[in-house]
């Protein structure tokens, strides 16, 4: 089937098209440079018109959601929406139902969304869900940084096993990519205890944060695999921690980059958590200056936004010691997941809100970031969901972006305390965010980041991720209508994924299956079949599962699109 | 709140039971707030969810609508029969009056901020959930968690008043931040669990445990109590005492706790009729 998507004004940074009028021409869910006449036109005159969002860093599929759902049946209640013909029930603000999880992000025009957590012990589970969450492609992060296997290599400096381990470990879990959190510390987690900056060793494993960042970067370079290691570091939400976030991405800056697509060695990620200067809650003030500097002097890395929302959500983090911390301070319920030889979650409910300073003044964190990291390319807009704020939120995120005027608002009356105003720079920050860079922080850059080069843009051979939004980019001024951006961005005149129609007018008319987006390596067998038979018997000895249920079958992973990384070196 | 009750400009609904469900109604959406500008016509098109489906109103009831309605304040809705198959009666209701003539299901008045509701058989479980404002009053027995939170909600009734005329069933009052409760007759276990404010008063006799976990607030018990919590610590015996601006008389025992969780919540005992804790 061949479509056309006649006139619309197109902002499709990767190829360079900043608000042209022009038409985008798909044919069996790929774009492609030219139609026949009997292509079927639709017709988007003067409509602003993007590539499909991506999200960098989002939780929507996992156990963690799981046990979320379970013990936030208060959360469940909010946003309840009845089946319609075409979908299921909604149910969950911060932690909808999997259908409305689909749903929500199609509706705001996004067609691939990174699950940023996986415990490969859970893998299984977070398939399992990725086949309940429709109309959404979604690549699973995997956990790396506490693995027992991991940390023993690392303190060994093995990092060509590590490697053979990352690479069989991606195929067992049927990952996209390495993701770590809060590196040893989720380990010592299980002692009670946390560390604190890069140099203070897990107990036991005698291993520290540097260590294990370094040596999964050099071998995820050494794999050259699409993604970066993807990195939660250190002292998460702790004040004075930005030397922490420094340290985590300095210590890695001599690691040669293998990939051609993507820029960066690290993704820094929910940077809004890490940027905190002062002793305690009471000193506190933006780190987010020091930092800034930092990304806009060294091209090694990119990070994503983690911006506060100001609403009630739902924490929650494979950081198990922090939740806790957050529990202390909050004294709401809280949920803790162990996850044996692999890391330790955890779980509180929270409220930011606008009247609390320091609340406040992470909002202001987020958006300093955004506004003082210079190349657009280097940020993603997220909010970490549910952490820092529900995903349905981008829209409004979007709009304080957008909208110098809509921020010194929120600042004057009082949405927000005087600390956003007092203790970041905010305030002076006058930079707004065109249709051009917002592309860039939702599309394009995270098209780069990922190593996606078949998504993210819309020039031939691009699968066909489109989103419509009823603006016109040519006639709407954006700094002045902040509502009128959060409203047109949150329900798209049309969804298409791989080249069929999901969304119209803001309502679903169409439910696909979601894709597991999945790295596969490529030729390094010999190494995958040795390392594994080396640790079988540690593996058989801790694990209380056996390997062959520990694995993910194929079936779990339909439909996927796999990308295939030849590392035969 | 109650405006030109008895006036002859109240509109008066009257829902009168033709066929039983035994597969629920749902009520929360028949509140005065929404229908108080109803014809009979327009009752005759609404269709009521019923289970996860919809069907007439006109399949379970005869509807009689006489009077007009400038307001909420200006409705009086009668379901003149049983409602044991009828949820969410009065739910999140602001205004008017709403009279049962018989039992009611899950959820009455739950979220309920202003008005009064009025049943006159018993009240299954949820009565008078997350309450802000306004007057539930029941003649017979409440089951499960009257006045309580939201599953998993720590956010509990905030306001208004919950009478019941007869005995109550467990965790009466989960996380009450405010408002009030009058139990006439028996209560079961953990009355006032987590509570943080507000009154409740029970004039029959307890099983066990109530205001576990209580962080104030207080509990007055004119009946007999079982078995009292361990984290509470007898305070005085007091004669005559006020609380809460309310007056009683006699001699009470007097506890402050849940010390568990550094409570200063106050529970007080018919001395009468408590002796064997002393």
């Amino acid at each position: 089937m061949e479509y056309i998507l006649k006139n619309g004004i197109v902002y499709d940074p990767i190829n360079e098209i900043n608000g042209e009028k022009k038409d985008v021409m798909f044919k069996d869910g790929k774009i492609v440079n030219s139609v026949s006449d009997s292509a079927k036109v639709i017709d988007v005159t003067d409509k602003l018109v993007m590539p499909a969002g991506i999200d960098v860093h989002c939780h929507l599929a996992g156990p963690k959601l799981c046990v979320g759902r379970l013990y936030r049946p208060e959360d469940e209640r909010r946003g309840v929406k009845p089946k319609t013909d075409i979908t299921r029930a909604e149910t969950g603000f911060s932690i909808p139902n999997c259908p409305a999880t689909g749903y929500r992000f199609s509706r705001m025009g996004y067609g691939t969304v990174v699950e940023a957590a996986v415990p490969p012990l859970e893998a299984k589970h977070t398939h399992e869900e990725i086949i309940a969450i429709p109309n959404i492609d979604i690549p699973p992060l995997t956990l790396f940084g506490n693995n027992w296997f991991i940390m023993q290599f690392a303190k060994e400096g093995r990092i060509d096993d590590i490697a053979a381990f990352v690479s069989a470990w991606l195929k067992i879990t049927k990952g996209y990519g390495v993701k770590i959190v809060n590196p040893c510390g989720s380990e010592a987690w299980g002692w009670g205890m946390n560390v604190h900056g890069i140099d203070d060793p897990a107990p036991y494993w005698d291993v520290t944060a540097r260590e294990v960042i370094r040596a999964l970067a050099q071998a995820n370079e050494m794999l050259g695999l699409p993604h970066s290691i993807h990195v939660h570091p250190n002292d998460l939400g702790h004040p004075g921690n930005f030397p922490t976030t420094i340290n985590s991405i300095d210590c890695m800056k001599d690691i040669k980059k293998n990939s051609e697509y993507r820029n960066q060695t690290i993704h820094l990620t929910h940077a809004q958590f890490h940027c905190y200067d002062g002793t305690s809650w009471r000193d506190v003030t933006s780190g987010v200056e020091p930092v800034a500097d930092y990304i806009n002097k060294h091209d090694h890395v990119t990070a994503d936004m983690g911006q506060v929302t100001l609403d009630e959500t739902t924490t929650m983090t494979a950081d198990g010691p922090m939740e806790y911390d957050l529990y202390e301070l909050t004294g709401l319920k809280w949920a803790n997941k162990d996850i044996e030889l692999e890391t330790a979650s955890g779980l509180v409910p929270f409220i930011y809100s606008g009247r609390n300073p320091v609340h406040s003044l992470q909002w202001a964190i987020g958006l300093e970031l955004a506004l003082m990291i210079e190349d657009p390319w280097k940020i993603c807009l997220t909010t970490d969901s549910p952490n820092a704020g529900p995903f349905i939120r981008y829209p409004r995120v979007m709009s304080w972006l957008m909208s110098y005027q809509r921020r010194a608002e929120m600042m004057d009356n009082k949405e927000v305390h005087a600390w956003a105003g007092r203790k970041s720079a905010l305030g002076t920050l006058d930079r707004e965010y065109d249709f051009y860079d917002i592309a860039t922080i939702t599309r394009a850059g995270p098209s780069k980041i990922y190593g996606f080069e078949d998504r993210g843009h819309l020039g031939a051979g691009a699968i066909a991720d489109i989103a419509v939004y009823d603006l016109e980019p040519n006639n709407f001024d954006p700094t002045r209508n902040a509502a009128a951006v959060e409203k047109a961005f949150s329900n798209a005149l049309y969804t298409i994924k791989d080249g069929q129609v999901l969304v119209k007018d803001g309502e679903i008319v169409k439910i696909v299956s979601s894709k597991h987006v999945r790295t596969e390596v490529e030729g390094f067998e010999d190494e995958e079949k040795r390392i594994l038979e080396e640790i079988m018997p540690f593996f058989n000895r801790y694990y209380t599962i056996k390997f062959e249920n520990y694995v993910v079958h194929d079936h779990y992973a339909e439909p996927s699109s796999v990308y295939k990384v030849n590392a035969s070196k | 709140m109650q405006a030109n009750r008895g006036d002859v400009n109240v509109k008066q609904i009257t829902l009168t039971p033709i066929k039983f469900s035994s597969v629920a109604l749902e009520f929360d959406e028949l509140i005065p707030d929404e229908i108080y500008s109803w014809s009979k016509e327009d009752f005759e098109k609404y269709e009521v969810p019923v289970g996860n489906s919809r069907f007439p109103l006109t399949d379970y009831y005869d509807i009689e609508v006489e009077g007009e309605a400038q307001s909420p304040e200006e409705v009086k809705m009668i379901i003149d029969g049983d409602a044991g198959r009828v949820k969410y009666i009065g739910g999140k209701m602001g205004a008017g009056e709403i009279i049962v003539n018989g039992d009611a299901d899950l959820q009455a008045g739950a979220e309920m901020e202003g008005g009064s509701l009025t049943i006159n058989g018993n009240a299954e479980s949820y009565c008078g959930r997350e309450m802000r404002g306004g007057e539930i009053t029941v003649m017979g027995n409440v089951r499960e968690y009257a006045g309580t939170s939201y599953i998993g909600e720590w956010r509990g009734m905030s306001g208004g008043k919950l009478t019941i005329h007869g005995n109550a069933g467990k965790q009466l009052a989960d996380a009450m931040s405010g408002g009030e409760i009058h139990v006439m007759g028996n209560c079961d276990i953990l009355a006032g669990i987590h509570m943080t404010k507000g009154f409740i008063q029970i004039d029959g006799d307890v099983t066990r445990w109530p205001g576990g976990q209580m962080k104030n607030g207080a509990i007055v018990i004119n009946g007999r109590l079982e078995r009292l919590l361990e984290g509470f610590e007898l305070d005085a015996i007091v004669t005559d005492p006020e609380v809460e601006g309310r007056q009683f008389t006699g001699k009470y025992i007097k506890y402050i706790g849940d010390i568990g969780v550094n409570g200063k919540g106050t529970l007080l005992l018919n001395a009468e009729k408590n002796r064997h804790h002393l």
